[in-house]
């Protein structure tokens, strides 16, 4: 249950993540993409592939309530996160392709999420709300048009925006932690220890698939770790948003249960994998030598 | 050394003058003044930040903001001409507002090396010293330190984002001040630049101070900066150069190089800092005379940080060292998008490897012109001209300066024997400051000394082959081996060191130094952590071997030249 204040109060935020996201963008990156389609395809595949297919196998696996397989489900369907960009860049990952995987698979989301979620719902027997779904997803691309827009004619606003969008990033779990766990807290006691299997082993179990995907295509070790960081850390905030805003209120706590729990602990296992990240990475930088550059 | 011939003129270009003559500038201030004066609003500087935030400030508030410190540092702080201002920051939009201040003020600019340690900016001070000191916040915790003893009257203190726009000022300020901790609380007492400018406006509007008066009087002959070398001994000392030096070496450097360039049009990019010599003159002076707009990087490392300033302008220009040139072509993203608008780029500090410029021609498309030079020259002595680039080479002298090689007796050498480097023209310094036996050293009657071993090609394309003394060029940077020796013996486990040059692949050449343990428990950590204490990064030694004994003369001395053959032999197995 999430009251109307909330509600909007989180609408705002997801739109201002958004716009930082977009604000990271030019539109020289999508035409560097094309150029290396296949790094765009391994972004959609991990993301539309590995992942979804994931939370359809843990949906499958573990004994939960439909509620709860419908969140696990959404959550798996959804885009990169922005909190990607942000751990890719503390592990010296490539950054320029996080960002870049994170923007494509949000736009190709569009069409993508509603198709693969329906897809899986049918295989699980779920409802899921189609429209309304996609109506959030093409709402949520306007910021991001509006972030690269602004990067554009004023890189200073860029800047901020990008700034601001990631701080805000962050701030979205802590909010997360101090409202939505206090007020659910009873329901979070009864439910099943499957519930939070699910939701951290969606982020260790794709990063890990994510890690073996890239370097199985012999991609050079910086751009493996951030297929890895990317495939694993999902777009929490939107999920939270879709179910806000597409599910009615009464299911509305159940369904949430993955996709919030999933927000808290992505942190957690992001920050210890940028730990193992950051050690390898060490060794293989471009050094500069000292002196005049 | 009369070249009545000149035979590299036959590769100027038809509209360069083989004599620039004199220039129509008196002196610095004068030139500042009236290029900002015909274009009032172009875009002078803009600093780009790694994430793409950026400040700009056009020619007349480049023009304005330096009357004002000008002010400020008469009136105020109490200078008089002549009076030594020292600068130490990193690329930032401070940093053309505190030189062409301290110019027009009539005051002596010592420009310093931020990344100096303590120790180092010690002894820059004590020799030249500063009556003001014009220091960028992230490296003025070492002030308390280096003016022990000499303390600095006036000390200004400013910032990278200084200039910048509110908002991404107070962001940079903040990451700055919290999340990286690179600006530590400054503990001498200070005046912020802005309110330094405010306080010369203010002098400017109530007492009617005409900023005109303070270097009306001053000539081409007349001191403007005292730009720190080792030289070829390893002393610092402080070449000083005119207002006559460096007007006439951009000119000269322009005659050669410019005729491409367009007025008011073009878009260079300084990654190189601009405290060094070679962006001093050349990026900074000539293209501010040429009315470009100048994309300041403060800190080019990693070399991401200059992503968006490639992404966000249209770069014309480029000046680099090899090790630029070489980074740049291995990254990714400068492979996919080279910038689209760049005429050619400008290579000097060290030799450019062919293998570089031959990678560099491929993913850009343009030449990278290979230019020669010295501090004590301003820097630039030659220059490949553009369409005429001859491997191996570092060009031929620019318009009204004449190089040729000499004997060990001082006796000039016919072409196509192989000498010490000789060059003469309107950019060879005055001599060092405070230091004639070290200039009488340098000088041959009018003819600068290099200390570099070269030969000329019968039309007068110049080859470096080797260097006189035992310097070691690391990236760009001039080591020497005496300092790092200093330093080295300094440490009470050290019983003796030597220290060479040896070949890197990264940085051209990297420092080698051979230790003889004093204590037997020392460790290559423990010396290179010793040396980080006491020396900027590229001096510190990157190979450290321990010897029993160092190979001497008969008198004692160390041959460092038996060490390096021995490297060099090393190398090559």
């Amino acid at each position: 249950m999430v009251d109307e204040f909330t509600q909007t109060l989180l609408g705002s935020m997801v739109a201002v993540i958004m716009l930082g996201m977009g604000a990271s963008l030019t539109p020289r990156d999508f035409y560097l993409a094309l150029r290396r389609p296949y790094g765009l395809a391994i972004g959609v595949v991990s993301q539309y592939g590995i992942m979804p297919f994931l939370g359809f196998m843990l949906a499958l696996a573990l004994t939960v309530p439909e509620t709860i397989a419908v969140g696990i489900l959404i959550m798996a369907c959804m885009p990169g996160g922005t909190t990607s960009n942000i751990f890719t860049y503390f592990s010296k990952g490539n950054l320029a392709l996080s960002v870049l995987m994170t923007v494509t698979s949000t736009v190709f989301g569009v069409v993508l999420i509603p198709l693969i979620l329906l897809l899986y719902a049918a295989a699980l027997d779920l409802e899921i709300p189609r429209e309304d779904i996609i109506a959030v997803l093409i709402v949520l691309l306007v910021p991001v048009a509006i972030g690269m827009t602004l990067r554009k004619i004023n890189p200073n606003a860029g800047a901020v925006m990008e700034f601001l969008g990631s701080i805000l990033g962050a701030f979205f779990i802590l909010f997360i932690a101090v409202t939505w766990i206090p007020q659910n807290w009873q329901f979070l006691l009864n439910t099943t220890g499957a519930t939070y299997v699910a939701a951290i082993g969606l982020g260790v179990i794709g990063i890990t698939i994510g890690y073996f995907f890239a370097t199985s295509l012999k991609l050079h070790p910086r751009n493996a770790r951030t297929v890895a960081l990317e495939t694993g850390i999902q777009n929490g905030p939107l999920a939270i948003a879709i179910v806000v805003f597409t599910f009615p209120p009464e299911q509305q706590q159940a369904i949430m249960a993955v996709p919030a729990l999933y927000s808290l602990f992505i942190v957690i296992t992001s920050t210890l994998v940028t730990f193992v990240f950051r050690r390898a990475n060490t060794a293989a930088e471009q050094k500069l030598p000292d002196g005049l550059l | 050394m009369v070249q009545a011939d000149r035979p590299w003129q036959a590769f100027y270009g038809p509209d360069v003058r083989p004599d620039i003559g004199t220039s129509s500038y008196r002196n610095l201030p004068e030139l500042i003044g009236s290029v900002a004066e015909t274009h009032k609003s172009a875009k002078a500087f803009t600093c780009v930040l790694p994430n793409g935030m950026n400040g700009t400030l056009t020619f007349a508030q480049v023009d304005e903001m330096s009357d004002a410190l000008a002010v400020y540092l008469r009136e105020v702080a109490g200078l008089n001409a002549g009076d030594r201002v020292a600068v130490q920051m990193p690329n930032s939009l401070s940093f053309p507002v505190a030189a062409f201040g301290v110019f027009k003020a009539g005051c002596v600019l010592v420009n310093v090396n931020p990344l100096y340690t303590a120790d180092e900016m010690a002894k820059q001070f004590e020799d030249a010293e500063p009556h003001a000191l014009i220091i960028a916040d992230m490296f003025a915790d070492k002030v308390p330190a280096a003016t022990r003893g000499h303390p600095i009257p006036n000390v200004i203190i400013t910032r990278v984002a200084e200039f910048l726009p509110v908002l991404p000022r107070g962001i940079v300020g903040l990451v700055q001040k919290y999340w990286d901790r690179s600006v530590k609380p400054v503990e001498v007492a200070h005046v912020r630049l802005p309110d330094a400018l405010k306080a010369g406006r203010n002098h400017i509007r109530t007492d009617h101070v005409e900023v005109g008066s303070y270097h009306q009087a001053i000539t081409h002959d007349d001191l403007a900066v005292l730009q720190y070398t080792g030289g070829t001994t390893g002393v610092a000392k402080g070449a000083m150069l005119t207002h006559g030096n460096l007007i006439l070496n951009m000119e000269q450097a322009m005659e050669l190089l410019g005729g491409d360039m367009e007025k008011w049009a073009e878009v260079i990019l300084t990654a190189l800092p601009l405290y060094h010599i070679f962006a001093f003159t050349v990026n900074m002076l000539a293209f501010y005379w040429l009315g470009a707009r100048n994309i300041l990087i403060p800190n080019p490392r990693p070399l991401s940080n200059v992503k968006r300033a490639f992404e966000n302008y249209k770069i014309t220009w480029i000046s680099g060292v090899n090790t630029l040139f070489n980074a740049l072509c291995n990254e990714q993203w400068f492979q996919d998008s080279p910038p689209k608008h760049l005429k050619f780029a400008g290579a000097g500090g060290m030799a450019l490897q062919s293998s570089v410029a031959e990678r560099w021609r491929e993913v850009t498309g343009t030449e990278v012109l290979q230019g020669y030079g010295l501090t004590e020259t301003s820097p630039v002595v030659t220059f490949e001209p553009l369409g005429k680039t001859r491997e191996g080479t570092i060009g031929i002298p620019v318009p009204s300066t004449d190089v040729a090689c000499f004997g060990e007796d001082g006796a000039m050498l016919a072409t196509g024997e192989t000498g010490e480097i000789g060059a003469r023209g309107p950019q060879i310094m005055k001599g060092y400051w405070k230091k004639p036996e070290e200039t009488a050293k340098v000088m041959n009657g009018d003819i600068f000394l290099t200390g570099d071993i070269g030969v000329m090609d019968p039309d007068g394309y110049v080859r470096i082959v080797a260097r006189k003394k035992d310097m070691v060029v690391v990236s760009g940077f001039n080591v020497y081996p005496n300092e790092v020796e200093d330093v080295l013996a300094a440490h009470p486990g050290v019983a003796e060191a030597a220290v060479i040059g040896v070949p890197d692949d990264a940085s051209g050449e990297a420092v080698k130094a051979f230790i003889v343990k004093g204590d037997p428990g020392l460790s290559v950590d423990q010396v290179r952590a010793y040396c980080k204490e006491h020396l900027t990064g590229y001096k510190v030694p990157k190979q450290v071997e321990f010897r029993d004994t160092l190979p001497k003369s008969n008198v004692g001395k160390i041959l460092r030249k038996d060490l390096r053959a021995e490297a060099l032999a090393q190398a090559a197995e």
